[in-house]
């Protein structure tokens, strides 16, 4: 009898992990997945349309304009957050978080050429990527963190 | 939804096809927002499996939003009819709050 309650226990506790373990691999890469169709259905037919430069590149002439941004907050599972604290321990390069942040600022870019294919515009200007962390609330006891990151720029038609 | 200020507002240096005539100085518009205990839950439990917080991007959008309405209502009152060269910077602060802060340079354009 005190056997099937410490199974139950036992499977109870470590559930939240059995979860992460299939969500870190299964639910994140059928993510990425969709993200790196999008990106690419986007590309084959435009090349890419974001830049950084605060001009447009060939000197046309701008005549419509309006500023975009987007965001998105990503969060490590737990899995990933247990295994960048243990390399965290030896240092060196965190590949998870890495990972975790990359494809956050994939995300945001891919909203915003989705946004500005929506509206008819043409190309974004003067693009910025802008990054903060959400913090652990209540001194360490809420394990929820994430990135948050935005990026905005200056939607042009030609 | 915020009651829109019609007032045009890029993030480059000038304002498409206009010429900016006179300078009316830095304006800002800040806000802090904290989760919300019940999307405080769900986040939480999304975190155990990683990927996209869709109620913290919400959160965010919102006070992006507002952030920005602050500021154009900021130059709005500096007689000001565009905003060019808009910034955003954002921190958190302890607690789970996030501080967003929009700023840019009020401009008079003809």
């Amino acid at each position: 009898m005190s056997d099937t309650i410490f199974l139950i226990y036992l499977a109870f506790s470590l559930s939240p992990w059995i979860v992460s373990l299939i969500g870190t691999f299964l639910y994140q890469n059928a993510k990425k997945d969709t993200l790196l169709q999008r990106e690419k259905a986007h590309s084959i037919l435009n090349g890419d349309n974001l830049s950084t430069l605060s001009k447009p590149l060939l000197g046309k002439e701008v005549k419509e304009f309006r500023m975009v941004m987007a965001s998105v907050v990503m969060s490590p599972s737990w899995i990933q957050i247990t295994i960048g604290r243990i390399i965290a321990i030896f240092g060196g390069h965190i590949n998870v978080f890495t990972k975790i942040i990359d494809w956050a600022r994939r995300e945001a870019k891919q909203r915003l050429r989705d946004d500005i294919s929506e509206a008819g515009f043409d190309e974004v200007i003067n693009l910025r990527l802008e990054t903060a962390t959400i913090t652990r609330a209540r001194g360490g006891k809420d394990k929820t963190s994430g990135i948050e990151i935005i990026a905005y720029g200056t939607a042009i038609k030609y | 939804m915020q009651p829109s200020v019609n007032l045009p507002f890029t993030n480059i240096e000038t304002i498409p096809g206009r010429t900016i005539v006179q300078s009316m100085g830095v304006v800002t518009g800040s806000t802090v927002r904290a989760k919300n205990v019940f999307k405080d839950i769900g986040a939480g439990l999304k975190n155990i499996v990683g990927g996209e917080l869709k109620a913290y991007t919400e959160l965010l959008q919102e006070s992006r939003n507002e952030a920005l309405y602050r500021m154009l209502v900021d130059a709005q009152a500096r007689g000001a009819n565009a905003v060019v060269n808009v910034r955003f910077a954002t921190s958190s602060v302890a607690g789970g709050a996030a501080e967003l802060l929009a700023y840019g340079t009020a401009v008079i354009i003809q």
